[in-house]
C-alpha cells in the first residue's frame, strides 16, 4: 500500500504517537483543570502539548493556545468569536480564493460577512501576490470603511503553494492604516512541516489542525488568540473552573474556552505528534519533504501527458496536483486505489474557488501530497505506476 | 456472472445529483466479461495495457468504471435515472452474463 493523502492525514503516525495513544487509554484519564488528575514530571499532558504547539509555530503566550476538534471547529470559533455580527458594521472581511471551506463556508454562510466580503485572487500557481492585499487595505481604508480581518490560508491543500506571510504581515502592519485589521491564519497544512513564527509576523489569530502535518490523530487541533484580543465564546459549559460563576460578560477576559471534557487520548497522541516534530526540527523536516517533492515534480514532469499544477520553485509545500490528459481525475484515483492500492485525493479538495485560478475547471486535480514518513521506496513505486497509466492514457 | 449486492458508495460523488453504488460480483470480471459491458451503452473505453486493466461506460446519465481482475465495479448514476441501476442489474445477471458465457463456450 501507498500512502500519499496525507495532507488529508497523516499516515502512518510516530510510533510514539501510536504509544502516546493506547497509554492514554490505559491509564487513569486525564482532565483539564479539574482535580484528581496524575501529572507527569509536574505538568499535565494540555500543558505540554501547547507549550510544544508554541515552540513548533513560534507562539510564546503559549496560555492562548485553545485545543478543538480540528480546523474546521477552530476556524468557527475564531470567526464567530472575532468578527462583528452586527448588520451595521460595514468594515470588510479579506479573504483568498485559495481557502478551504472550512474558512469559506462559514464566510458565505453569515449574511452579515458574507455582504462584506472581498477576496483576493492568486495566479495560475496559487500565489497570491501580496501587493494586492495592500492595495485593497489602502482603497478600505481610504474610503472610510476600513478592514475588519485579513483571513490567510498559509499553505494552500491544493498546489501546495505557501503564502508570503511576512509580506501579508508588513502590508497589515506597516501600511499607516487607521485602523489595523485583524489578521488571522490558516496553518493547517504548514504546521509541523513548514517553518514560521506567529510572533515574528504578529498573527493575531491561528488555526491549525491536529491529524496532518502534527502527526495527531483525527478530532484534534486548536486555535490561537493572541492576548488582547476580546473573542466572544462560541460554548459554553463546564470548564473545571470557577464553577459557582454562571453568568460571563466581555468583562471576563479570562473565560476558560475548552468546554467541556477535552479529548484526553487525542491531546496526548498530538502531544507526542509535537514531540516527534521537535525531536526531528520543523526545519529539517521542511528540508526533507522538499527534496522528496523534487523527485515527483521532476518525475511527473517528464511525462508528457501529465499536467502539473503549480511549480516547484514556489510551490514549497508537500503538495502536489496533477491530471493526465483525456482522463477524469476520478478515474486516475479508482485506478490508483483499486489496481494498485495506491490512495491519492481527488476532485475539488474542499476549496473550490481555487480551480478557476490555476485552470483545473470543474472535475479539479488528483492530489498527491507526502508526510516526514513517507519513503523514497514509495515515490519511485508511485511513479512508475502513473507512468504506466499515462501510458495507457496515451493510447485511449 | 451474478451480482450478489450492491452497496451504496461512502464517496460523494463530485458532481451534486450523483450517486454512486458498488456492485459486488460471485466472481472476478475478466476481459470477456467487461467487453460485454458494452451492451449496456454509452462509450466505452477498456485500458488493457494497464497490468490492472481498467474500464469505464460513460452516458449522460451513468457512468460505469472498475478493473479486471476484481470481483465489483462501480455505478455512478443521476439522481432522476436511478432507474438505471435496475436495468444494469437486470443485464448483467442475464442478458450480459449469458451473452459472455456463450462467447466464452
Amino acid at each position: 500500500m501507498i500512502y500519499l493523502n496525507n495532507a488529508a492525514t497523516t499516515y502512518p503516525k510516530p510510533q510514539n504517537v501510536l504509544d502516546a495513544c493506547s497509554a492514554a487509554l490505559r491509564s487513569v484519564p486525564e482532565s483539564q483543570f479539574r482535580s484528581g488528575q496524575e501529572l507527569t514530571d509536574g505538568e499535565d499532558v494540555f500543558t505540554v502539548c501547547k507549550r510544544n504547539l508554541g515552540k513548533i509555530m513560534g507562539l510564546s503566550q503559549t496560555e492562548r493556545i485553545y485545543l478543538s476538534s480540528g480546523a474546521t471547529d477552530s476556524a468557527n470559533r475564531v470567526l464567530y468569536g472575532l468578527l462583528s455580527d452586527s448588520n451595521d458594521c460595514e468594515k470588510k472581511i479579506i479573504t483568498t480564493v485559495t481557502e478551504h471551506n472550512s474558512i469559506l463556508r462559514p464566510l458565505y454562510n453569515h449574511q452579515c460577512w458574507k455582504k462584506r466580503l472581498q477576496l483576493l485572487p492568486c495566479d495560475r500557481f496559487g500565489y497570491i501576490d501580496p501587493g494586492n492585499l495592500e492595495k485593497m487595505l489602502t482603497i478600505n481604508d481610504r474610503d472610510g470603511v476600513g478592514t475588519e480581518a485579513v483571513i490567510i490560508n498559509h499553505c494552500s491543500n491544493v498546489t501546495g503553494m505557501v503564502q508570503d506571510l511576512a509580506a501579508f504581515a508588513e502590508a497589515i502592519n506597516d501600511s499607516g492604516l487607521r485602523d489595523r485589521p485583524v489578521f488571522i491564519v490558516d496553518a493547517s497544512q504548514s504546521a509541523g512541516c513548514i517553518p514560521f513564527s506567529a510572533d515574528d509576523l504578529k498573527i493575531d489569530a491561528l488555526i491549525f489542525t491536529g491529524h496532518k502535518s502534527l502527526f495527531g490523530v483525527q478530532g484534534t487541533g486548536g486555535y490561537f488568540v493572541r492576548n488582547g484580543l476580546e473573542l466572544r465564546p462560541m460554548l459554553y459549559g463546564g470548564t473545571g473552573r470557577n464553577s459557582a460563576q454562571i453568568e460571563y460578560s466581555a468583562a471576563d477576559d479570562d473565560y476558560e474556552y475548552e468546554v467541556g471534557t477535552q479529548n484526553g487520548p487525542g491531546i496526548a497522541a498530538l502531544c507526542a505528534g509535537t514531540e516527534y516534530i521537535l525531536s526531528r526540527g520543523v526545519n529539517a523536516i521542511a528540508e526533507k519533504e522538499r527534496e522528496q517533492m523534487r523527485i515527483l515534480y521532476d518525475a511527473l514532469g517528464s511525462i508528457s501527458n501529465v499536467k502539473r499544477y503549480g511549480c516547484f520553485e514556489k510551490n514549497a509545500g508537500p503538495v502536489l496536483s496533477f491530471v493526465i490528459d483525456e482522463m477524469a481525475p476520478s478515474d486516475v484515483a479508482y485506478i490508483l486505489k483499486t489496481g494498485y492500492d495506491v490512495t491519492v485525493r481527488t476532485g475539488l479538495h474542499c476549496a473550490p474557488l481555487i480551480h478557476d485560478a490555476i485552470g483545473s475547471g470543474e472535475r479539479g486535480t488528483v492530489r498527491i501530497s507526502i508526510s516526514d514518513m513517507t519513503q523514497n521506496a514509495e515515490l519511485e513505486d508511485f511513479i512508475n505506476i502513473i507512468s504506466e497509466i499515462a501510458e495507457a492514457g496515451r493510447q485511449i | 456472472m451474478r451480482i450478489t449486492d450492491r452497496v451504496e458508495s461512502r464517496e460523494r460523488c463530485a458532481e451534486s445529483g450523483w450517486y454512486a453504488y458498488d456492485f459486488i460480483l460471485d466472481e472476478p470480471m475478466d476481459a470477456d466479461f467487461i467487453r460485454s459491458l458494452r451492451d449496456v451503452g454509452g462509450s466505452f473505453v477498456f485500458m488493457t495495457m494497464l497490468k490492472k486493466p481498467f474500464f469505464k461506460i460513460e452516458s449522460d446519465y451513468y457512468i460505469i468504471k472498475g478493473v479486471e481482475g476484481n470481483n465489483y465495479f462501480r455505478m455512478a448514476v443521476h439522481e432522476e435515472h436511478l432507474s438505471e441501476l435496475e436495468r444494469v442489474e437486470r443485464l448483467v445477471q442475464g442478458e450480459i452474463a449469458d451473452g459472455a458465457a456463450d462467447r466464452r463456450s
